[in-house]
Parts: C-alpha cells; sequence; structure tokens
C-alpha cells in the first residue's frame, strides 16, 4: 500500500461521500419522522387591541410569515390586476366616467395587504394634510386598512372615531392590515371587529353575526372590507360613517334601491351633469351570486389555502389570487390539470374584461352627448330621465368593474348586470340623439382625445403635476412625523419596517 | 513463550473466509454497512415488501389519504397496493413499487411534495386495471369493449372509473392538509421500546 497511496485515498474518500450522503439521508429520514408528530403551541401572548402584526407573530411564526408574503407582488394574474401598475393609465375611459371625483386623479391595480397603510397614504385621492384635521378625507378612510382601526373605535369611541379627519390619525394608524383584524387576541377565533358588517349583515338576512358558523366566518372576516359601501353623514352628526347598503338584498338592484331611497350620489359628473353612485369592491356580494359561493366554499379556502410545514396545517396568510397556485387551491378539489383551471378561469375573465369594455366606449359617449345636449339648450326636465339612465348605467359597470374578481366568482351575474347596464346606456344615447335633434343638433357629438390619462385629465382641467408635488412634500414631511408619534405611543411596529 | 496457537484446520465451518482486505478498508466497509443498516431501520424499509396501508403512512404526507380509505367503503375489500400497484404478476408489482416508491421517497426528502397530489399517467393507468380486475362483472355491462387507459380517455375513447365515482375512496376534497389530525398508525419511535422504557418514556410518542 505504500507503493501505491492513490486507490487507499481514492477508497477514503468514495466512502466518506457516502457515509455523509447517508448521514444526511439519515437525519432527512428523523426529521420527516418527527414533524409528523410535533403540535401547534402559540408562543407568545397577546395583549387586547394589540395593532402590531409582528407581537403576534411571536405566536404564530408561521401565519406572520406568510402574512409578511403579501409584499410579494411577483405574480400578476393573466387578465384582473397588472400589480403596481397605473389604472387609469391602462384605461383612460375611467378618467371619464369618475370626472368630478377623486378617482379621476389616480386609480391603481390593487395590491397585497401588506401595502394597505402605505397605498391609502401614497394616493392622490387621499390629498397633502400638511397639518391636523386637513385634507379631502375622513377617518373613514381607514376603516378597511390596519388593526390600528379596532384599536382607535375602543379608545375614542365608534362615533368620535368617525367624526375625525384622515388626517387626525394618521400618527395613530401605521400597521397594515393584519392580525388583529379577523382574529380575537386569546382564543384566535375568527372575529368581527368593525361595526358596519354587524350591522349590515343583521339588515340584509336578520341573523345576528355572531351566529355565524366558522366555515361562514371564512367569508365574513373578509366581508368587513370587501364589500359594497358608502359613508353616511347623517347617522353621526359632524361624522361620516361606513355604512353597508344592504337593506334590501345584496343585489346591484337592491344597493341601487337603497341608495335611491337616500336621496344618496356619490359625485356628479361636471361633464353630463348625471348624479353617480360609485361602487366599491363588493366582492362579498358578487361571490355569493357565483357557484362556489353558493356551494358553501369560503373566501379562505382559495384566497388562503391549507397548506403544510412539515406536517404542520395552517391557513396560508399569503392572501393572494389563488391562480398563483393553483396546486393549493383549484385542485384540492377539481382534478384537472393546472394549465386547464387557468384556461377556465381566464376564459371567464377575458369574456367580462370585453363587455366592461363595451359598456365603458358606451357611457363616454353617452356623457359627452348629455353635454353636448346641456350646450345645445336641453332642459333640466328633458335632461332627467337621461341622466337617471346614465347613473344607472354607470353603477351596474362600475358594479363588475370594482369587484375584481368578480368576473371569475360569478361571471353569469356579472354578465347579467352588464347586458341590463348596456341596455341602459343604450337608451339614454337614443333619448339623448332625439333631445339634440329636438336642439336641432344631428351631427354625431366629437369625443375628446383621450388616449392617454394625461390627456383625459388634462382635458378635465386637472393639475395632477401640482398634486404630485404636494403628494411628494406630504410623504417626505408629514409621513416622517406620523411615524414619529406612532413609535412614542409604542404602536409602531419597528419589527415589521 | 511459547505460542500455544496451532493453525486450523482448512475449512472449518467456525472460521471466517479469508478474503485479503485492508484493515482499513474493511472498517470504511462496516461503517458503510452500519450506517446503511440504520437508514433501513430508521425508514422501515422492510415495510415495503408488505401490502399493509401502515407501510405507506411512513411517511406522513399519506395520512390524509390513509385516513380517507380507512373511512371509505374500500377499506375492508382493498388495500393500498390493491389498487396502485399492478398485479400482472410479482415482477411486475414489485417493479412498479420500486420506481414509484424511489421517486415518491425522493419528492418527499427534498420536500417537494404539492399540496395536492395528483395521479400520474402511468399511476391511473394501474388504478383503472385495478377497478376493472377487482369489479370485472359489473364493466362486462357499463365498459365492454378494451381497456381504458389515460391516454385514451384524453382522446376521447371512453372514460375512467373515476370520472363519475370521483370520491371514490379518498372523498372530493383531497390534499396533503385535508385531514392534519386523522389518527393514522404513523412510525414507531425509531428508539426501542426497552430503551425508552429505560429512560422513563412512554413506549410510543404518539396518542394511540
Amino acid at each position: 500500500m505504500k507503493k501505491r497511496p492513490l486507490p487507499g485515498w481514492l477508497v477514503f474518500a468514495a466512502s466518506l461521500v457516502v457515509t455523509f450522503a447517508l448521514g444526511l439521508l439519515a437525519s432527512s429520514i428523523m426529521e420527516r419522522r418527527a414533524e409528523a408528530l410535533q403540535v401547534n403551541t402559540p408562543l407568545a401572548a397577546i395583549k387586547p387591541f394589540e395593532s402590531r402584526n409582528s407581537a403576534w407573530g411571536d405566536a404564530y411564526p408561521r401565519q406572520y410569515g406568510t402574512l409578511r408574503d403579501t409584499r410579494d407582488m411577483s405574480f400578476t394574474p393573466p387578465v384582473v390586476g397588472a400589480h403596481g401598475l397605473d389604472a387609469l393609465g391602462e384605461n383612460p375611459r375611467q378618467v371619464i366616467l369618475w370626472a368630478g371625483y377623486a378617482f379621476a386623479k389616480d386609480y391603481n391595480h390593487p395590491r397585497g395587504h401588506a401595502y394597505a397603510v402605505e397605498d391609502v397614504r401614497n394616493t392622490l385621492r387621499t390629498g397633502a394634510p400638511m397639518k391636523l384635521g386637513e385634507g379631502p378625507q375622513p377617518a373613514s378612510c381607514w376603516v378597511c386598512k390596519s388593526p390600528d382601526v379596532p384599536r382607535l373605535m375602543n379608545e375614542l369611541g365608534i362615533d368620535e372615531f368617525y367624526k375625525r379627519k384622515w388626517s387626525d390619525l394618521g400618527g395613530e394608524v401605521t400597521n397594515h392590515i393584519g392580525c388583529a383584524d379577523c382574529h380575537d387576541p386569546k382564543t384566535m377565533k375568527l372575529s368581527i371587529t368593525r361595526p358596519h358588517l354587524a350591522i349590515g349583515y343583521k339588515a340584509a338576512t336578520g341573523r345576528d353575526i355572531s351566529t355565524a358558523s366558522h366555515q361562514e366566518m371564512r367569508t365574513l372576516a373578509c366581508a368587513q372590507c370587501h364589500v359594497e359601501y358608502y359613508f353616511d353623514k347623517t347617522a353621526v352628526p359632524g361624522g361620516q360613517v361606513v355604512t353597508l347598503p344592504w337593506k334590501h338584498g345584496f343585489t346591484v338592484e337592491a344597493a341601487e334601491k337603497y341608495y335611491d331611497e337616500a336621496g344618496f350620489t356619490d359625485f356628479v359628473n361636471p361633464i353630463s351633469k348625471a348624479p353617480i353612485i360609485k361602487a366599491q369592491h363588493p366582492d362579498y356580494e358578487l361571490w355569493q351570486m357565483g357557484i362556489h359561493g353558493q356551494r358553501g366554499v369560503s373566501c379562505a379556502d382559495c384566497h388562503m389555502p391549507y397548506t403544510t410545514d412539515g406536517s404542520q396545517k395552517f391557513s396560508s396568510h399569503h392572501v393572494q389570487s389563488p391562480l398563483a397556485d393553483p396546486g393549493k387551491s383549484c385542485q384540492v378539489c377539481h382534478r384537472q390539470n393546472a394549465g386547464e383551471l387557468l384556461r377556465n378561469v381566464t376564459e371567464r375573465q377575458t369574456k367580462i374584461a370585453d363587455m366592461l369594455a363595451r359598456i365603458e366606449q358606451q357611457l363616454v359617449h353617452a356623457h359627452f352627448e348629455a353635454k353636448a345636449a346641456w350646450d345645445a339648450g336641453a332642459t333640466g326636465d328633458e335632461m332627467k330621465p337621461v341622466l337617471q339612465l346614465i347613473r344607472q348605467s354607470q353603477w351596474r359597470w362600475d358594479f363588475v368593474a370594482a369587484s375584481h374578481g368578480a368576473s371569475f366568482h360569478a361571471p353569469l351575474e356579472c354578465a347579467r348586470i352588464l347586458d341590463d347596464g348596456l341596455a341602459r346606456a343604450g337608451e339614454a344615447r337614443l333619448a339623448l340623439a332625439r333631445i339634440l335633434a329636438r336642439h336641432g343638433q344631428l351631427d354625431p357629438v366629437a369625443l375628446p382625445d383621450l388616449s392617454t390619462k394625461e390627456k383625459a385629465q388634462s382635458h378635465l382641467g386637472l393639475d395632477i403635476a401640482s398634486e404630485r408635488a404636494a403628494k411628494a412634500e406630504f410623504i417626505r414631511t408629514v409621513v416622517p412625523q406620523w411615524l414619529r408619534q406612532a413609535r412614542e405611543n409604542g404602536t409602531l411596529d419597528e419589527n415589521a419596517l | 513463550m511459547p505460542s500455544e496457537q496451532t493453525p486450523r484446520p482448512a475449512g472449518d465451518g467456525r472460521r471466517l473466509p479469508r478474503i485479503r482486505v485492508p484493515r482499513y478498508l474493511a472498517a470504511a466497509l462496516g461503517m458503510l454497512a452500519g450506517l446503511g443498516a440504520y437508514v433501513v431501520h430508521i425508514s422501515n424499509a422492510f415495510s415495503y415488501l408488505s401490502d399493509d396501508p401502515a407501510a405507506c403512512v411512513n411517511c406522513h404526507i399519506m395520512g390524509s389519504y390513509y385516513a380517507s380509505h380507512a373511512h371509505s367503503s374500500h377499506k375492508g375489500a382493498a388495500t393500498c397496493n390493491d389498487c396502485h400497484v399492478p398485479h400482472t404478476g410479482v415482477f411486475a408489482k414489485y417493479a412498479f413499487k420500486a420506481r414509484d416508491g424511489l421517486y415518491h421517497a425522493s419528492v418527499f426528502t427534498l420536500r417537494g411534495e404539492p399540496q395536492a397530489m395528483m395521479i400520474k399517467e402511468a399511476g391511473a393507468n394501474v388504478v383503472q386495471a385495478n377497478c376493472v380486475r377487482c369489479h370485472g362483472r359489473l364493466n362486462e355491462i357499463v365498459a365492454p369493449g378494451a381497456p381504458v387507459t389515460l391516454a385514451g380517455k384524453l382522446h376521447g375513447e371512453g372514460h375512467l372509473c373515476w370520472d363519475c365515482h370521483r370520491d371514490v375512496p379518498h372523498g372530493t376534497v383531497r390534499s396533503i392538509s385535508s385531514a392534519p389530525d386523522a389518527i393514522v398508525p404513523y412510525p414507531e419511535s425509531a428508539m426501542p421500546a426497552w430503551l425508552r422504557a429505560a429512560r422513563g418514556e412512554s413506549p410510543s410518542p404518539l396518542p394511540r
């Protein structure tokens, strides 16, 4: 052997490698066996109204870790939503439909729950309040953004909360949507922390929401925010109370009836002078009208699918489009391959998206034809029924457009709503043609150049550049003050920054 | 001191065969063999020769599939192997088992398992053949003609049994986390019972 050392070293090296690999395999087998026996026990206690998500994360690291994953915007659903992108820039017709309302200034595709506070600070819709009490929006705009809201409603009282301005509470609301929005800190049971849902649910169903089953709660926890709502200015003097228009039911017609009875209008479109209702993501309502909702499949079943870490089962808190991983949600029940399932979803969504584009086109024409009619000398009596038709048509368009997932959740209901909306836009345009003819105008009404968001906005006389500059100044100077205040209060989540 | 040793006669049965192996190599091979035997022990490798469904829950991700089978109409009639390996001969059976098993073990070791496991083509064809194997009389009436395969089905040539019998036997909602707390015979502790007892521990770490 001394003469030929090489084979000896080769044997040594080979047995070293094989032993090492076998050892790894053995420890992997032991680890996989041991993890079957692990028990899920909370690792820390949580204070009542704890709004810092990382404090809950100490006790429930898997759930918290996946909640943090909502920062990950790398997946873009093929039809609905191009994350982080400017939705108005993609579709400038919306600038015309929302003319006279803050949505015409700035409207983005949705991002994950982790961006909730950041995005509402950054949008032009909330303005640039440099001092407490300034700015266009009430505190109601915070209601769906943060677990600081139930804490504040508890501290201030609900009515008092609603009397504040958005800018009053900037130093209080710093934690993005998270644990305390949906969970009881002691038992971890799903809980309702927003009063408007409990009130609206009772009005719509006659049931006390505390009687809801766990499976119902796996949807109702989401319905705290993913619903159609408006700010009722009559309930609390000086306050704007988030209210759900559910007294007559969950359909688009039921909500419209509620708003008509209340004489409610979000804004008057300055082009046509039509009194418009802006729809706000009626996801819970439309989900009920699709087959998944009707079969009792909850939001969490698909958007927070059960997953495993080792052998530990938990709900993924990475709330996102199920299309990011059909294997976790769709295929648990549907045995088709992932590509086929994806095609089934995108086909439905594409068809509804086409219908939305058609009705938008009709509505843009109707707004400008109404303007031409006013300019030609039409009277209020002549215009009233037409403006009502435009309101009804646009309400139907917006109800579907604002609920991003509805084109999959309830494609038939979406098609029914859009069909009705398209017919009303057609009726409005027919009536407008008659009015215009009566006032001597027979030529088609030309549209201005609306090919880009900037052209559409400058047609409305919006000065977006100076609003952007003011917003930048606000973010540079006011937001750090808010964060400092939260740090002094002990409500800032240092671990989440 | 005079040597007491006397050469033993050649061919003495008590004597180990004389193979010329350097001692260090023997030691290395011995370590390998020992570690190999340990891996065989902790992986319950011999259980895979049996038809006992408990062998399949050596990997805990099979727990919910074991549980759904154990509550199905097939529990008393068919084991995992009755459906999931071919029964066309002993060689075919173990060859399929070995190939499938090695694939499963590799995916499990590398933590590559999906939440909802989907049967692959070879497995689908085996299960379909086994449906017909037991339910042959029924199939003379409802599914006469050439046997259906997954490829055939995808070309519109007939249907697989579970295209209609979707819940047989694992239920309609299936994922590795669908029944996490089902009582399933996961492997016993790798430590021998006498050693656990000597340390004052219960003989098995699992509730029975």
